[in-house]
């Protein structure tokens, strides 16, 4: 492992790298405004329907027929799109136009799509694209203040523990944050963290499927979420301990250190 | 108490073990062997707990909704490509 600082300058570097090259490939692209999306490794269908899709020709499809499929095949992920581009964008009128634009992006690049592939990984890589080729650009504004909204704090409502029963005060502790505390977390940590944790912890991709969306080693999206996981851990009992919901004895559990209960 | 060394020399090894594990990525071997440790080691089991909240929070805070307007908005620009296109 290499140092914190330079650790995060190589995947920022890298980061930039995937855009580069990117910009490239779909700068070599024909027609206008073509993008080049094809189809991803992965086999894993994510669709109720993609095995009917299984035998389709593609090439003899009517435009018709395309569009009618990318409406009852794309369209069913909206909402989980438009949900990562919440982590993207910042806020919901831009986290709009980068859903919009990644799927009008999707349909004209449809017939690239192979059916039977994973479609929703496919719409992650290019919403994740259009997200870096043409919004991240934009975006030179600081990141907005965290100003905790406290009408969105509310203690959790009868929780639903989990079978284990043994929950440590910590865990309990983060269970109670709002769902506000949780974003701001999340929005804190660099983008390619925030990413690499929003598409396993909420999409639950495999490595190898994110690495397919970033556009990156798989080697790199371990060592992000890796470092993206630990720092919303320690950025989660923080907040905990600000609201006054965990004690510093709780913290110090959180970061590994020995804990010794007082009673 | 001391710190568990069964997962991992030190507490980020140990750490990124139950990472791994919990995304499913681990060999059946590693997944049998942690699931054994897990049932015998109360340190260990605390972290995996602590990741599972963790987790379970991401997933509850981030699952917005699209506004009812955006899909309308969608297939309405997918409607215009089509006859801008032919």
């Amino acid at each position: 492992m290499g140092t914190p600082a330079s650790v995060s300058e190589q995947l920022a570097a890298d980061f930039q790298l995937n855009v580069t090259l990117e910009q490239r490939r779909r700068s070599a692209a024909p027609g206008n405004g073509r993008v080049d999306f094809p189809p991803m490794n992965t086999t894993a269908p994510a669709g109720s329907s993609s095995t009917e899709n299984d035998q389709l020709d593609v090439s003899t499809e009517s435009d018709a027929d395309r569009k009618a499929r990318f409406e009852r095949d794309a369209m069913q992920y909206v909402d989980q799109l438009y949900s990562a581009a919440m982590r993207m964008a910042r806020n919901p009128s831009d986290a709009e136009d980068l859903v919009q634009e990644a799927y009008t992006k999707a349909f004209s690049a449809f017939h690239q799509y192979k059916p039977g592939t994973n479609l929703k990984a496919w719409l992650y890589r290019i919403l994740t694209n259009t997200y870096i080729n043409l919004y991240r650009k934009r975006q030179r504004e600081p990141l907005q203040s965290h100003s905790d909204t406290i009408e969105d704090w509310q203690l959790a409502k009868a929780a639903e523990h989990t079978s284990s029963g043994l929950r440590s005060a910590e865990a309990e502790a983060l269970d109670h944050l709002p769902d506000s505390d949780i974003k701001n977390a999340l929005q804190s940590i660099p983008e390619e963290f925030r990413l690499a944790v929003y598409f396993s912890d909420v999409e639950g991709f495999a490595y190898k499927e994110i690495s397919e969306i970033m556009n990156t080693p798989i080697g790199t999206v371990m060592s992000r979420l890796h470092r993206g996981r630990k720092l919303l851990r320690d950025l989660l009992s923080e907040y905990a301990l600000e609201r006054g919901l965990g004690t510093p004895a709780a913290v110090e559990g959180v970061k590994g250190t020995k804990q010794e209960s007082a009673k | 108490m001391k710190d568990c060394e069964e997962l991992g020399d030190c507490p980020d090894a140990r750490i990124e073990k139950l990472y791994d594990y919990l995304d499913g990525e681990l060999s059946h071997k590693d997944l049998v062997e942690i699931k054994a440790h897990l049932d015998s080691c109360a340190e260990c089991a605390k972290e995996y707990d602590l990741e599972c909240v963790i987790r379970e929070v991401v997933k509850r805070s981030c699952t917005e909704k699209a506004p009812t307007s955006l899909k309308d908005n969608i297939l309405e620009r997918i409607g215009q490509l089509k006859t801008a296109g032919h």
